[in-house]
């Protein structure tokens, strides 16, 4: 035994110095036991005679020293159970206390003889064998020499006496000998004064530390290779073999055997042999399995050596920690929570949510071959579910066992609690730093409960989230904050983190200006009223972004951009922001997207979580979705995109709405959909300020002026010139206008429809839309619309092209009616609709739409199809409405449900007058009522009578009912006989530039204008269910103008008008 | 704080206005696409005249005109410090909001004097001490801007009326 001995005097100081001790007296009596646990196994080989004793005595390296109370009570166990010696021992000092008088110890003290052996047997267990002979030797000659003279020295008497006094302590000794710990300690004392003294070291308590430190005296430690994951097992066959060759001749000259090994260890695939000589390890370990001790052994330097013992403290698990597995593969990475901790804290019980496919991906086939199944292990692996001991039926009701009562089950051999997995799981196959659990993760953990409550236990999870961010979260910049240890107060800017310290620039103080470095520990952010921060780390207000309001402590208020409501923080979850505070987005989603959950259903997107998005229907209703329940998005619409208030002024996209009723909100639109308006509200907190709410509920309070003015988009043509061929050479020509004498006059033409269908005439006059035809058959003249008639050549009977003639106005230019063309001209032509010449911003259609024919102006076709109002045809709610751009902010259509064109149209008495043919569905209007004919409508419509029109029609309309010229088309036109009589419209008749009668008059288009866009749309499709089939769109398309405006304003243009029905008509 | 600021802004004509009015339309349009905007900075509150404006320069491809103009402008730009009056118009448990002119901001609860609280019950709610103080919409409150935020379009305050002089404008 060469190594030092520093026995229990140490004992004080030991405790303090654990770094040295890899292992306490009790973990060496566990390994002894054969226990495992432990992946440091040290095994003292002693000199023989010492074999049997335990690890009281000086351990490995010699520099190891006892540290825990068990080792006292062993000590104490050997000691006492020694002999009774020990007892006289103590007898002896309580003998010094007692008892005073120099003369009286000077005689106990010459007795110690008596004593002595009992001492250096004591030395013995704990000394050395070289010292302990030593010891014996001095003790025999003490004995010999001085007993003789103390018994000389003694009083006759003095002896027994003592020892009566002995027996007496002895006894006294016993009933404290009770009290073991009370024992321990005093022979604790005892012994460490004894040694210390026995020892020579001085009256010092403590050790100098590097007095314990391996010398070049001591034996030499070498590091020997070996099978990794093989050390411990080499560790104990060694101790094997000491046991079997004690004794024996070729006993093992090794001190000391141990490993470090383990799976993150750096010292994996050696074993440590303490021993003077090389050549005693090559013996001991020959033979053995899994070591190569003829493989160049390391030897470790002397000043290596305590690292080789030194013990890094994993801090312990506590159960409801969470950790991460690492095996098996399936569960990789998942989460898991501590249940209980072993006494060793090598191997937890964790729990954890299972990855289970129930058997539904197994191969069938495959089972038998095992190497197949490992195969399709590796496979995508499930989602993590709770154990649902249906499925588990399904198809391995033979495995599954368990009782459904305490929700416990065995499956597969493993237990499932609760819908958990619980294991048994070795240290070495878990994660235990930087878990960072998300809260979607401990959540699952957290609603496991019986009976549905969430028992999150926030403590676990704050120390688990401490660890993740204690250190990450620094950057350089961050303004912080020193709040422990001795810089306590001052501030300043991070420069730079290394690990866990981070030197900072101080900003303020007497330090000002200099750097120091401080450790993670101690520091926290500083934030300031005002700052724009983003949270961060585990915080379930992630990535929110906002301004501080408060700090209190570490805990800052934000106001969050988005939500506009509070949130509070830890100021270490939160970084400064850059000044963009990015909108979240999850995937193509983004705050304040428009999307589509279901056909039926759109919704505003108005908070982005970290794997949800709250989002806000039409129905003002916020809820929760995923994604995957989105089933797309509506983009951006185009910003042409409107609708139309409560008062039929427009609301574009970025238009401020104010609430006509209830709270009376202002918010500004963000999404117009059908009737429905998403607004964004800066000072409403709920759903992010966004609220929804009916095109019909708002008013606009959009400056008009500006949207006015912003009409005018100098980037893109130049309406003036666009719409004012006059003006320059925007637009198209107008058909050259005709004056003379319509051309169809004197041809020779067939009826196509109506009544007359089929018979042959010779038109005898004719205004522009419609054709006097005196019959062959009767002698009978008829007003038929000039769109039935088709033209025949006089001699051949032959069909010919209308257009041929050139003569008659609409026809020639324009492949339709080139007379409506031209006939519309001035005034409309230049954006103005007839009636607009007199009235600003009103077209003729709002004249119209306030006589009293308007009441029935809507016409059937538009109440069909208009959920809200009658007036309304889906198209128009849905906002594919647009202005007039001419007219300054407000709608040509007067309030966009009155469509004035159509109005005009319905109730044009044309209807009445056409009663009998396909226009029938349109003669319900009340101008109809007493229609019998044209005349009817004539009379009825204020309008008419007072115009000189107006007699025309009238005229017309008895002569034939039918004539299409009636005009019924420009009767009704709102142009000229409604606007007639009211003040506003008076002026209209001149603006029409059209002699006056002429209007009527057959070749004049004057009158056509106007209502003839509305017309054309009816004529094109003569019933008036085929006004309202097209879609708004189609009808944009038609018009090739989307807008509602368009549809109005450019029907009015005759020519696209004719256009597009042109095609019928010819037909 | 409000300065002069010497901008440029880039105006394109569509080609039909080509013509001897197009300076006005180059300012028209100027006027309309940068008064009462914000840069993000600070709000161009008024344009005072415009100091030059470049020849027109055709754009290939597009025909459009592209024209610099250079023009003088006032502009606001509110600090974090800055002591502004406002105009309150809306009033909630959480705080209240201003306008200050062009800038929204918001005054925290955690920012107003403790001893003026949020009512409720009063019509319309109010912030009231009580006494002299009554914070409701419509109420001119001189505020300290703690803080602003810019996004891309707009700009948007925090403030605070914790302060002496803060607050209530009397007589106002």
């Amino acid at each position: 035994m060469s190594t030092a001995n520093l026995v229990n005097e140490n004992f004080d100081d030991s405790e303090d110095e654990d770094d040295f001790n890899p292992k306490p007296a009790d973990l060496s009596d566990v390994e002894d036991a054969g226990d495992g646990e432990d992946p440091n196994v040290q095994i003292r080989n002693e000199a023989a005679k010492h074999l049997a004793d335990e690890d009281n005595n000086s351990e490995d390296g010699g520099d190891r020293r006892r540290s825990s109370n068990k080792s006292q009570d062993e000590d104490e166990d050997d000691e006492g159970g020694g002999g009774e010696d020990e007892d006289e021992d103590d007898e002896e000092d309580e003998d010094d206390e007692e008892i005073a008088g120099p003369k009286r110890k000077r005689v106990k003290r010459d007795r110690r003889n008596v004593f002595l052996d009992v001492e250096a047997e004591v030395d013995e267990d704990e000394d050395e064998a070289d010292e302990d002979e030593e010891g014996n030797e001095i003790d025999g000659g003490f004995i010999a020499d001085t007993h003789p003279d103390d018994l000389a020295d003694l009083p006759a008497g003095g002896e027994t006496d003592d020892r009566r006094h002995r027996e007496l302590d002895r006894r006294r000794e016993m009933e404290a000998s009770l009290d073991a710990e009370k024992q321990a300690e005093i022979l604790r004392q005892r012994y460490a004064n004894k040694n210390r003294s026995g020892r020579g070291l001085g009256e010092s308590d403590i050790v100098p530390r590097r007095l314990l430190l391996p010398s070049i005296n001591d034996p030499s430690i070498w590091a020997v290779r070996c099978k990794e994951g093989k050390e411990r097992e080499v560790v104990f066959s060694i101790i094997k073999r000491i046991e079997e060759r004690m004794g024996t001749h070729d006993e093992l000259k090794i001190t000391s055997a141990f490993e470090r090994g383990g799976i993150m260890s750096v010292m994996k695939g050696f074993i440590y042999v303490e021993a003077q000589r090389s050549a005693d390890i090559m013996t001991a370990l020959d033979g053995l399995m899994n070591v190569y001790p003829r493989t160049k052994m390391l030897m470790i330097e002397i000043k290596d050596m305590p690292d080789l013992l030194r013990v890094t403290k994993t801090p312990p698990l506590e159960p409801g920690a969470y950790v991460r597995l690492k095996r098996p593969p399936k569960y990789a990475g998942d989460l898991a929570q501590v249940i209980d901790v072993t006494d060793t804290g090598l191997e937890l019980r964790v729990r954890y949510v299972p990855r289970l496919d129930y058997g539904m991906n197994e191969d069938m086939n495959a089972q038998l071959d095992g190497s197949k199944r490992k195969r399709t292990a590796a496979g995508p692996r499930p989602p993590q579910r709770l154990f649902s001991e249906i499925d588990a039926k399904k198809r391995h009701a033979k495995h599954l066992s368990g009782n459904p009562q305490t929700k416990s089950w065995s499956y597969l051999g493993d237990d499932y609690i609760n819908g958990f997995c619980e294991k048994e799981v070795k240290l070495q196959a878990l994660t235990t730093k930087d878990i960072n659990p998300s809260l979607e993760e401990v959540t699952r953990f957290a609603s496991g409960a019986d009976d549905g409550t969430e028992n999150l236990d926030l403590n676990a999870l704050a120390a688990s989230l401490k660890q993740s961010t204690a250190n990450a979260s620094y950057l350089p910049g961050d303004i912080i904050e020193v709040w422990e240890g001795e810089q306590k107060g001052v501030m300043g800017k991070a420069v730079s983190i290394h690990g866990d310290i981070v030197t900072m620039a101080v900003s303020e103080g007497p330090l000002r200006g200099q750097k120091i470095e401080v450790p993670v520990k101690g520091l926290r952010k500083r934030f300031k009223e005002g700052d724009h921060v983003k949270v961060i780390g585990g915080s379930r207000y992630r990535d929110e972004v906002g301004m501080v309001v408060k700090i209190a402590e570490d805990r800052v208020t934000l106001l969050s951009d988005q939500g506009n409501n509070e949130i509070t923080v830890f100021s270490k979850d939160l970084r400064e922001a850059s000044d963009s505070g990015g909108n979240a987005s999850l995937g193509q989603f983004e705050l304040w997207d428009l999307i589509q959950l279901d056909p039926a259903t759109v919704a505003c997107v108005v908070k982005v979580e970290r794997e949800s998005l709250v989002v806000l229907d039409q129905n003002n209703q916020s809820r929760t979705v995923l994604p995957s329940q989105i089933s797309n998005k509506i983009e951006k619409q185009r910003r042409s995109l409107v609708a139309t208030d409560r008062n039929g002024a427009q609301i574009k996209l970025d238009d401020n709405v104010k609430e006509h009723a209830g709270e009376t909100r202002t918010g500004k639109v963000i999404h117009i959909f059908r009737t429905y308006l998403f607004l964004r509200s800066a000072s409403q907190s709920s759903n992010a300020g966004i609220f929804v709410t009916r095109t019909s509920a708002v008013n606009s309070v959009t400056a008009k002026a500006t949207a006015a003015s912003a009409s005018l988009d100098l980037m893109a043509m130049n309406p003036a010139l666009k719409l004012n061929p006059g003006a320059g050479n925007g637009g198209d020509m107008p058909p050259p206008k005709s004056f003379t004498r319509d051309r169809s006059i004197g041809q020779t033409v067939t009826i196509r429809k109506g009544p007359y269908k089929g018979l042959l005439g010779i038109v005898k006059e004719a205004t522009d839309s419609s054709a006097r035809v005196e019959l062959h058959t009767k002698n009978k003249t008829i007003q038929v619309p000039k769109d039935a008639l088709a033209f025949k050549d006089k001699l051949t009977g032959a069909s010919i092209d209308p257009n041929g003639r050139g003569g008659r106005g609409g026809f020639s230019g324009r492949g339709g009616r080139g007379g409506f063309g031209g006939a519309t001209p001035g005034g409309w032509e230049g954006g103005r609709t007839p009636a607009a010449g007199g009235d600003l911003g009103r077209t003729p259609a709002w004249g119209l739409g306030r006589t009293p024919a308007a009441n029935g102006g809507r016409t059937p076709a538009w109440k069909k199809d208009g959920p809200d109002s009658g007036s309304r045809t889906p198209g128009w709610a849905d906002g594919s409405r647009t202005v007039n751009p001419y007219d300054g902010s407000r709608t040509s259509y007067g309030g966009g449900n009155r469509t004035p064109a159509w109005s005009s149209g319905a109730k044009t008495p044309a209807y009445g007058g056409i009663s009998s043919n396909a226009f029938d569905a349109g003669s319900k209007t009340p101008g109809y009522g007493g229609s019998g004919g044209g005349d009817a409508w004539g009379s009825k419509t204020p309008a008419y009578q007072p115009t000189p029109a107006a007699d025309t029609w009238s005229s017309n309309n008895q002569s034939s009912s039918n004539s299409w010229g009636s005009n019924a088309y420009d009767a009704p036109t709102p142009g000229a006989p409604m606007s007639a009589p009211t003040p506003a419209a008076a002026p209209t008749p001149g603006d029409y530039s059209a002699p006056t009668p002429a209007p009527y008059s057959a070749p004049t288009p004057t009158a056509a204008p106007t209502p003839a866009p509305g017309w054309g749309g009816g004529w094109g499709a003569p019933t008036p269910q085929a006004m309202d089939a097209p879609t708004p769109g189609g009808q944009g398309a038609y018009y090739a103008a989307p807008t509602p405006g368009a549809y109005v304003g450019v029907p009015e243009t005759p020519a696209a008008n004719w256009q597009d029905d042109g095609p019928r008509y010819v037909d | 704080m409000f300065f002069v600021l010497n901008l440029t802004h880039q105006v394109t004509l569509h080609p039909s206005y080509f013509g001897r009015s197009m300076h006005e339309l180059v300012t028209g349009k100027l006027l309309k696409d940068v008064e009462g905007t914000c840069t993000g900075r600070y709000f161009i509150i008024t344009i005072m005249d415009t100091v030059d404006i470049s020849e027109g320069r055709i754009l290939p491809g597009s025909g459009l005109a592209e024209f610099n103009v250079s023009y003088r402008a006032v502009v606001w730009r509110p600090f974090k410090g800055e002591t502004v009056d406002a105009i309150v118009t809306s009033v909630n448990q959480v705080g209240f909001f201003a306008d200050a002119g062009p800038l929204p901001l918001f005054v925290s609860s955690h920012l107003i004097p403790p001893d003026i609280k949020f009512d409720p019950n009063a019509t319309p709610p109010q912030f009231t001490n009580n006494e002299d103080s009554v914070i409701e919409v419509g109420t001119h409150v001189r505020v300290k801007l703690i803080g602003t935020r810019a996004e891309v379009g707009s700009m948007y305050a925090i403030a605070s009326i914790k302060e002496d002089y803060l607050g209530c404008l009397q007589g106002s």
